[in-house]
């Protein structure tokens, strides 16, 4: 049995676990769903996996000031359905969150809805049971469902990332209940998100962006790199017609049945980006086709690139095994917010 | 049989604010207003410099554009604003 003297958080007698549920829903301490109680036992185990102490500051959220502890981020995992080994991955999510590049204050209290998606890589997602196959953008596993809606009790309850509190959203979307996927490293032709971005090939890592709904295309007429990318910029171009022009982080999600023709045409995931980064733009007169004629102004001509660099692009290897199908996953806004990644263990400050 | 469960919030550690000073009277004062640059604020603080000037006879405004409509206003700006007796925060959207 894990050491509970050191936790520090008020402790509250209840009757049974239904009664749990009630006061807890009561407080606003949940996102409507049944929660695990978090005992002081269950939260110490988890932090005796992690192997940090209950006052371990995770981070210190830059605009309020608040002050994140391994303790509190491991009542909300537990809450969440999270099992120990998962901890790791969601104190690692929670410190990216942090990162002043990825503007957690502006992405999480803006009216324009956004979630927090999460991408794991490296050997964590195997040994706590990461499924990057079938229905990689839904709840695909225990792992990947319970962490990302860790992290969404995380901003709820000690950010207060609630809606009609910090949370302004006019509409959010299904991924603020929950949205982690993990790579499909082994039957991908190409080096890990978190290879590609911290440059060890054997690192876990948890990559976090503020991601708008996923958008789903189709192409499965075609072997060719270019026609099935053309798919992809067709969408990301819509995406900046009908919602923002500015350019960030968009990712894209390939399933096998599509990276099998690339590999087949030997591109490589730089191959990828540059491609996007010269086709994905429009100009600010295509406003005026969809209702925005109001803001086309004097700078009709101007042309927009989607991504502001190649290596904007996040390139992930997901999806079940039949289907050619991708999935856009356009950013917040722009590059208000830039995607964050950290690796399981690393501190940050230290 | 009871269960004991922990408090999931950041709780008790909640950091206690408190209202700016008020000044005294607003007449002549230098009042400045803090847009966070989206398009509809700019109606809504001439409207309010308009009734300030007329209403409470203010010396004078300076605006301030937000470099980043999500993020707290730059040092700079908090910097100039210490020159300021008064200062309006607004978002518009």
């Amino acid at each position: 049995m894990a050491d509970t003297s050191t936790l520090s958080s008020r402790r509250i007698s209840l009757d049974d676990p239904l009664s749990v549920q009630e006061y807890f829903h009561s407080r606003g301490w949940t996102d409507g769903l049944p929660v695990v109680p978090p005992t002081p036992d269950a939260v110490a185990a988890c932090l005796d996996w992690v192997g940090l102490p209950a006052d371990h500051l995770v981070g210190v959220e830059p605009v309020r000031g608040r002050a994140l502890t391994a303790e509190k981020v491991a009542i909300n995992a537990v809450m969440a359905g999270c099992l120990p080994m998962h901890v790791p991955v969601v104190i690692t999510a929670v410190t990216a969150m942090l990162a002043e590049e990825f503007l957690l204050h502006g992405t999480t209290a803006s009216t324009g809805g956004s979630a927090v998606l999460l991408i794991v890589n490296g050997p964590i997602r195997n040994e706590i049971g990461m499924d990057a196959t079938f229905n990689a953008l839904g709840p695909s596993d225990r792992a990947s469902t319970c962490i990302g809606r860790a992290v969404r009790l995380v901003l709820g309850n000690l950010l207060e990332v609630r809606p009609g509190e910090i949370d302004r959203s006019t509409f959010g979307h299904p991924g603020k209940i929950s949205w982690c996927l993990a790579e499909d490293e082994e039957n991908s032709p190409w080096e890990s998100l978190a290879t590609e971005r911290l440059g060890d090939p054997h690192v876990s890592a948890v990559t976090a962006m503020a991601a708008m709904a996923p958008r789903q295309v189709m192409n499965e007429w075609t072997t060719e790199p270019e026609q099935i990318l053309d798919t992809f910029v067709a969408e990301m171009r819509a995406n900046m017609r009908h919602y923002s022009i500015w350019p960030g982080n968009y990712a894209i999600v390939l399933p096998p049945q599509l990276r099998q023709h690339f590999q087949a045409a030997t591109w490589s995931k730089s191959d990828i980006q540059h491609y996007v980064f010269e086709k994905a733009r429009i100009h600010r007169r295509e406003w005026a086709d969809c209702g925005k004629r109001a803001v086309v102004g004097e700078k009709g001509d101007q042309e927009y690139a989607a991504l502001p660099d190649p290596e904007h692009l996040i390139i992930v290897a997901a999806g079940g095994p039949a289907g050619g199908f991708g999935a856009v996953i356009p950013p917040w806004l722009g590059h208000k917010s830039r995607a964050a990644t950290v690796a399981v263990g690393a501190c940050t400050d230290c | 049989m009871t269960i004991e469960v922990l408090d999931p919030s950041y709780g008790d550690e909640t950091r206690e604010f408190s209202l700016a000073g008020r000044p005294a009277s607003l007449a002549d004062a230098t009042v400045g207003f803090v847009s966070n640059g989206k398009q509809g604020t700019g109606r809504f603080f001439d409207a309010l410099e308009r009734e300030l000037i007329d209403s409470f006879g203010i010396g004078s405004v300076v605006r301030e554009v937000k470099t980043n409509y999500s993020a707290p206003a730059d040092p700079e700006i908090m910097d100039r604003a210490k020159e300021w007796n008064a200062l309006v925060s607004g978002i518009g959207d």
